[in-house]
């Protein structure tokens, strides 16, 4: 294991946590408590990196607490996320790899959910996959507006 | 050109979007959706209009187009109007045929239940919507 679990959160909580989070807003109860069950903690420092460009991605993260940068190249802060927010998605459905790093703003806290615990996830449940596509379809109206103006 | 039903099972078989159906699978696809055909030309979703639902292309070719301006262009087994439905919002591209195009058509409030009720296509979805963020994101770098 890379990361060791700080274990301060217990399934109950991450489900809680978990549940109010949009991107699985509306997934099953056993859905729900499968997730909280592969979800790990993770805790990081200020300034260090969660992902990194150019990396094939090993997992989704959602932010419990702190704050991170999305990065690309040496200094492009392409957005700031927050508590709620997710990331690493992309690199997960695709298996393509990273297209920008992640660095945490202050010390942070995620739950990491493996690649293969989420794909097993989204084969299982359409409402997950359904809130990820909708989800991904927002980021690319977005990146087509800016490409526009 | 009109195809048979076993033609177009066979065609949509073939479609990436529907790969992982079984043949039963797609023959209630196949069943649920309108074949639409149009002529060269024709303006299918109109940038800033309420969009009119989701758009599989079986044969032929469209030109995705902003302000006027042609961004790419879609051909067999690529699919449209699946943004603006699940956005709840107006499509933000003309798409005009270049050339007769047959397609599937499914109506934008069937789209929700349409892919819950087969997962894989869901999946194909989420893959090729990904690629698409990323070719998006691409423009931008």
């Amino acid at each position: 294991m890379r990361y060791r679990a700080a274990v301060a959160l217990s399934d109950e909580q991450k489900a809680k946590f978990l549940g109010d989070v949009p991107l699985f807003a509306g997934i099953s109860a056993e859905s729900m408590s499968r997730l909280a069950a592969v979800a790990g903690e993770q805790d990081f420092t200020a300034g260090q990196f969660i992902v990194r460009q150019g990396q094939v991605g090993t997992g989704l993260y959602v932010i419990v607490d702190g704050s991170v940068q999305v990065v690309r190249g040496a200094d492009d802060v392409l957005a700031t996320l927050t508590a709620g927010d997710f990331f690493g998605e992309l690199s997960v459905i695709d298996q393509q790899p990273r297209n920008a790093s992640v660095q945490a703003a202050q010390p942070t806290t995620v739950l990491a959910v493996a690649s293969w615990d989420l794909l097993a996830l989204l084969e299982q449940d359409p409402a997950l996959s359904l809130n990820l596509i909708k989800g991904l379809v927002v980021r690319v109206r977005a990146a087509g507006e800016q490409h526009r103006h | 050109m009109a195809m048979s039903q076993q033609e177009l099972i066979d065609t949509l078989s073939g479609l990436a979007l529907f790969a992982d159906l079984s043949r039963p699978q797609v023959e209630a696809v196949a069943h649920k959706m309108a074949e639409e055909s149009y002529p060269t030309g024709q303006r299918i979703l109109r940038q800033g209009f309420t969009g009119t639902g989701f758009y599989v292309i079986v044969d032929g070719e469209v030109a995705v187009k902003i302000d006027g301006n042609e961004i790419s262009r879609l051909g067999k087994g690529d699919f449209f109007g699946e943004m603006s439905v699940l956005l709840g919002e107006p499509p933000v591209a003309d798409i005009v045929t270049t050339r007769q195009l047959r397609v599937l058509h499914l109506g934008g409030p069937e789209l929700e239940g349409f892919l819950r009720d087969y997962p894989p296509v869901m999946l194909r979805m989420l893959k090729a919507v990904a690629t698409r963020l990323r070719n998006a994101n691409r423009w931008r770098s």
